[in-house]
């Protein structure tokens, strides 16, 4: 029996955990609460259908209740659900990748130099599916951090608690993520133009 | 089925359980405790290193007959340099794995684990524990090389001018020194210079420069404390 949003709604996430752990149907407000935006975030970093993106979160979900007393009280309650769900995506996205459904292509600096595939509309300004095929083809270390700083508009401290990174490397890859992505984005406007 | 309502019913059907709070506790402890024990390990490495380097005596390497190079690299303790870079590597992960560890770049965490290993190492080295940790060891482990084995094999070459031992009697010109070998000497000193550390009477241990004159004659060009600088200090006993 899950607990109605009303009654969750007058809780903050400390006292979800707390009371989750005295009577799991409180697990649910967590759930609830958090299941658009890690819904959002997973697809954008998986790109897998909704019904599968749900599966993802669940299976997430149980291994955060798994590990709730291991939550640290020093993080951000959604920087520590946002890990796990980040860990479970990632797992689910190399198991497809290394059972060839979805190949991931090896980055190579100098690739985004080439012509693009499949070929950009006329438009300058770049939308949302034009912006998600670029970002599938940058590796995953650099299409992670700018979902999360750009997409989920996270800070840097929070980047790294998701990430388990440093957050000077946070903002490095950040900087060369973005140099790639600009310099895809470049090829698309030559493509587009000639 | 609402999807919350979904997940609940798993945990329930699953009977999936919060995994204990001591497991997190301990994995906690033992990261912090391998890093505290890798620390220490790497500390007492470099304290046996410090003392190796002060056993060398790196001024009176240049005089001898091989090269400064040579002889540096013969008296090298390999197996705590060996040591030190395995603590080091081990406190590295465990501050890696400890809970707040991922916010430090490697530079840093090497660093820190470093800074305390030396820091530790250079007191254990002062208050002379690592001169009786690799006493210990020698005394214990058969299989062990002690630097003091190294270094009286470096200085029981008369022939190629390296002698030492303890003085036995002296008198003006000349003293009698029994080497770590057990041979008497009787050993010219008259136009020799002595370091200032040096107290020529029965009981020092020194170790002399020069040139074999005899089967047991030996003309000191060079006495030095057979400890190294800072040896006697280091001791207390002056």
């Amino acid at each position: 029996m899950v607990v109605s949003k009303e009654k969750c709604k007058g809780l903050d996430d400390r006292e979800i955990i707390r009371k989750s752990l005295e009577e799991l149907d409180y697990f649910s407000c967590l759930y609830q609460r958090y299941e658009a935006q890690l819904l959002r975030y997973i697809r954008r970093i998986t790109r897998v259908p909704e019904a599968e993106a749900e599966d993802i979160l669940q299976d997430a979900f149980i291994s955060i209740w798994k590990n709730l007393h291991g939550f640290d009280p020093g993080l951000k309650l959604s920087s520590w659900i946002y890990r796990i769900v980040h860990n479970q995506a990632v797992s689910h996205w190399r198991k497809q990748t290394a059972y060839g459904k979805k190949p991931d292509l090896e980055w190579d600096e100098q690739r985004y130099a080439g012509i693009p595939d499949p070929p950009p509309p006329a438009e300058t300004a770049v939308d949302e599916e034009t912006l998600f095929s670029l970002l599938d083809r940058l590796p995953l270390n650099y299409k992670e951090v700018l979902v999360l700083k750009f997409l989920e508009h996270m800070s840097y401290a929070e980047i790294s608690d998701v990430l388990k990174i440093p957050e000077g490397t946070v903002a490095a890859r950040i900087n060369r993520a973005k140099k790639a992505l600009s310099g895809m984005a470049a090829g698309l406007s030559v493509f587009a133009e000639s | 089925m609402d999807p919350s309502e979904k997940l609940i019913s798993a945990i329930r059907e699953k009977d999936i359980r919060p995994t204990p709070e001591w497991r997190f506790r301990l994995k906690e402890i033992l990261f912090t405790g391998s890093f505290l024990a890798a620390a220490a390990l790497g500390a007492l490495a470099f304290s046996i290193i410090l003392f190796a380097i002060q056993q060398t005596d790196f001024n009176v390497l240049g005089h001898l007959s091989h090269s400064r190079l040579e002889l540096f690299l013969g008296l090298l303790p390999l197996l705590w340099i060996a040591c030190l870079i395995l603590a080091l590597t081990a406190a590295n992960y465990g501050i890696r794995h400890s809970k707040k560890g991922y916010k430090f770049t490697l530079a840093r965490r090497a660093g820190y684990s470093a800074a305390l290993s030396l820091l530790l190492g250079t007191a254990f080295f002062i208050t002379g524990g690592a001169q009786w940790l690799e006493h210990a060891f020698a005394v214990r482990v058969s299989l062990y090389d002690s630097i003091q084995d190294k270094k009286i094999r470096l200085w029981s070459m008369p022939e190629e001018g390296q002698l030492a031992g303890e003085i036995l009697q002296i008198d003006p010109d000349r003293f009698d020194l029994r080497d770590f070998n057990g041979k008497s000497w009787t050993v010219q000193y008259d136009s020799a210079w002595v370091a200032p550390v040096v107290l020529l009477e029965k009981g020092e241990k020194i170790k002399l420069v020069g040139v074999m004159t005899g089967r047991s004659q030996f003309q000191a060009g060079e006495i030095r404390p057979w400890e190294g600088p800072g040896g006697r200090r280091m001791r207390g006993d002056r």
